[in-house]
């Protein structure tokens, strides 16, 4: 796929690269990083302008995360109507309000793989458009033109960039799993010691 | 949710943050090693002008221009050492055209193309301070 994909890019250039990035931030598995930092390079070598496909292709993941965002906030009715007056739910959605933004930041850069369900879980928890388009465009800018500049710093050395950054990506997650893990753990035995406080000895 | 699909629950969450982390941070080691390895080049040859004269940088999904441009050889060169013609294969990639032209022969378009750039490209002889005379 990312060998099918380089070649497309330096065959068709910038347009290729936005519409890649556009619909890997509608949730197809693209390697979205691998090819930005690739990208990088070849506008090193000559290839392409940073600055035209930098813009095209930051202006095309974000208006794929906004379509993301609307799919979750036009799902949100029916979600609203199964889940909505559930304690869990108002927990959810206010913790969302709280962290949301930096969720939404860190996802576009940092731990890429989650960065769907968050645009999803944005619209859906209510989480302000303007907020989102915020910590969206910041994040996105990190990504096209941080990751990006790495690969033109590197230049024909990019694929060591990439390894490295998208096996970081990959522990991130891990640790974030295993981190919910230990916290989901941790609250059902205080649930479970205060049931057995809760009892009367006989 | 019942106590013992919660427990599940818990495990599995555990268990995959745990292989995720391990491998992936055993690769981070090993990628950082290489990354390190790597240094960028200089800021002041960091131009695209500068002629790339390692060849161990071909790959199956390069084009022959871009490799063409890439170490600063006619692009003519290459088809011609591969005996194809540049109209409609333009926008194939190596691999691609190894597929077309020689299915017997795995890779024949990388080796061939990099024994044609080591025998064009000009390798930069480095220069040396004439040794004082005593």
């Amino acid at each position: 796929m990312s060998d099918f994909l380089l070649t497309q890019v330096i065959n068709y250039g910038a347009p290729f690269l936005g519409a890649v990035v556009f619909f890997g931030a509608l949730g197809i598995p693209f390697p979205g990083t691998l090819i930005v930092i690739a990208v990088g390079a070849f506008c090193k070598q000559g290839f392409l302008s940073w600055h035209t496909t930098g813009l095209i292709a930051w202006t095309c993941v974000v208006l794929g995360d906004c379509l993301s965002y609307a799919m979750g906030y036009y799902a949100r009715e029916p979600v609203l109507r199964r889940l909505g007056g559930s304690d869990k739910w108002i927990k959810a959605e206010n913790l969302f309000q709280h962290w949301g933004g930096m969720s939404v930041f860190l996802t576009r850069f940092l731990i890429t793989g989650m960065a769907v369900p968050v645009n999803l879980l944005a619209g859906t928890g209510n989480l302000s458009f303007r907020r989102f388009l915020a910590y969206d465009l910041s994040g996105e800018a990190i990504w096209i033109f941080g990751y990006g500049g790495l690969g033109y710093l590197f230049g024909t050395q990019w694929e060591t960039v990439s390894t490295f950054l998208n096996n970081v990506s990959g522990f991130l997650l891990g640790i974030i799993i295993l981190a919910i893990g230990i916290w989901l753990a941790l609250t059902v035995l205080r649930k479970n010691e205060e049931t057995k406080e809760q009892v009367p000895d006989i | 949710m019942t106590r013992a699909r919660q427990r599940i629950l818990i495990l599995a969450l555990i268990a995959t943050g745990l292989l995720l982390a391990g491998l992936f941070g055993l690769r981070s080691l090993h990628a950082y090693r290489e990354f390190r390895a790597h240094r960028p080049p200089p800021a002041f040859s960091a131009d695209s002008q500068t002629v790339e004269t390692n060849v161990g940088l071909i790959r199956g999904w390069m084009t022959i221009p871009f490799i063409a441009k890439m170490y600063q050889v006619p692009p003519a060169v290459l088809y011609k050492a591969l005996g194809i013609p540049s109209q409609g294969n333009r926008d194939k990639s190596l691999k691609r055209l190894n597929e077309e032209y020689f299915p017997k022969v795995p890779k024949f378009t990388e080796t061939t193309i990099q024994a044609i750039l080591l025998a064009n490209i000009e390798i930069p002889t480095p220069t040396f301070a004439p040794m004082p005379v005593p």
